[in-house]
């Protein structure tokens, strides 16, 4: 077991899944900032929320998204960043195979607003949620900052503590 | 990969963990913060808590089963173990049915209830014949679609639904 963590091929994967979850969240978060209504029509659609929590989610979860997806993109507070992807891809499968279960013929609302029909939401669904889950899981135990924001204040804090000492 | 810490993955420690948790809550109120502020000086902005119900039209997914169009005029439609179901709305229902149909209104938004499916499946009919408004979609068909897809076997539906089911109902009973 121990071998296989410590394998240093983990840090390449851990960036790679970090950048694609970075890449997935900001594009998500895009048209749910442009247009809070559609996408609270959108959760609201679920019937799972009660109506007076529709509204705030709308208005806070994008711009959770969008600070995910840079936090991620640029290494800054990497963890922080892949416990909130965790959390939101958990709510997410959560709300999804709930509808899954009620029988919804419905977009999911993730990249499109329910307009678009081309996104229905099924197991598949639930699958494409559950492996983003893992990756931020992943990414939350392996990334060993390669590269990224958190690196190069780790390396001005050591070189601080080299001088101090 | 240059940059790769040669430290391999060891335990985190707890007060680590804290740290994470801490800064993953401090981003959730900076985005709150953001996101209200936002909200609240953009135009189309939403209110912050929704006052009337969104209306939200969700299709239900179709009746997947398979059925066969059938004449009105057809003499199986009017056999004794032929069993008809009218899925027109109860008021059109009680103007006029053929003898022995029951009323299983069908409604476009609610899917048709166990109990009457039940109810279907449990008459020991040879046959379902279901007949709508004759409208385009027809509810007949429609009906007759979602309790095939339901399980009930040997399920047909009225081309042209309850006119023309009226229609022939009289020239029988002229004959």
């Amino acid at each position: 077991m121990r071998p296989l963590l410590d394998w240093r091929g983990h840090a390449i994967f851990a960036l790679a899944a970090r950048l694609y979850l970075a890449a997935i969240f900001l594009f998500a978060c895009w048209h749910k900032i442009l247009e809070p209504a559609a996408f609270a029509l959108d959760i609201a659609t679920y019937q799972i929320l009660p109506l007076g929590l529709v509204n705030p989610l709308a208005i806070v979860l994008p711009w959770v998204e969008l600070a995910a997806g840079l936090m991620l993109l640029s290494g800054f507070r990497t963890r922080a960043a892949a416990l909130l992807v965790a959390g939101m891809m958990a709510m997410f499968t959560v709300a999804i195979a709930i509808a899954v279960a009620k029988g919804l013929d419905m977009s999911c609302g993730c990249f499109a607003s329910q307009g678009s029909a081309e996104d229905p939401i099924s197991w598949h669904t639930i699958l494409r949620d559950l492996s983003w889950l893992l990756l931020a899981v992943y990414v939350f135990i392996f990334d060993r900052r390669p590269l990224g924001l958190d690196r190069l204040f780790g390396r001005r804090k050591s070189a601080a503590a080299q001088e101090i000492s | 990969m240059p940059g790769i810490e040669p430290a391999a993955v060891r335990p985190v420690p707890l007060q680590s963990l804290r740290a994470t948790v801490r800064d993953a809550l401090l981003v959730l109120a900076a985005c709150a913060a953001v996101g209200a502020a936002t909200n609240a000086i953009r135009q189309g902005g939403i209110g912050f808590v929704q006052r009337s119900e969104y209306e939200i039209l969700v299709p239900c997914p179709e009746g997947s089963g398979d059925t066969q169009a059938i004449h009105a005029d057809d003499p199986t439609v009017w056999e004794t173990r032929t069993l008809l179901v009218d899925a027109r709305p109860v008021a059109e229902h009680q103007r006029w049915h053929p003898t022995g149909a029951i009323a299983v209104p069908f409604d476009y938004l609610e899917p048709t209830s166990l109990e009457q499916v039940r109810r279907i499946a449990s008459s020991g009919a040879a046959r379902v014949v279901v007949f709508g408004d004759g409208n385009n979609p027809d509810s007949g068909e429609q009906l007759a679609r979602e309790i095939a897809g339901k399980g009930i076997r040997n399920v047909r539906f009225v081309e042209g639904g309850a006119p023309l089911l009226e229609k022939a109902a009289a020239m029988r009973g002229a004959r």
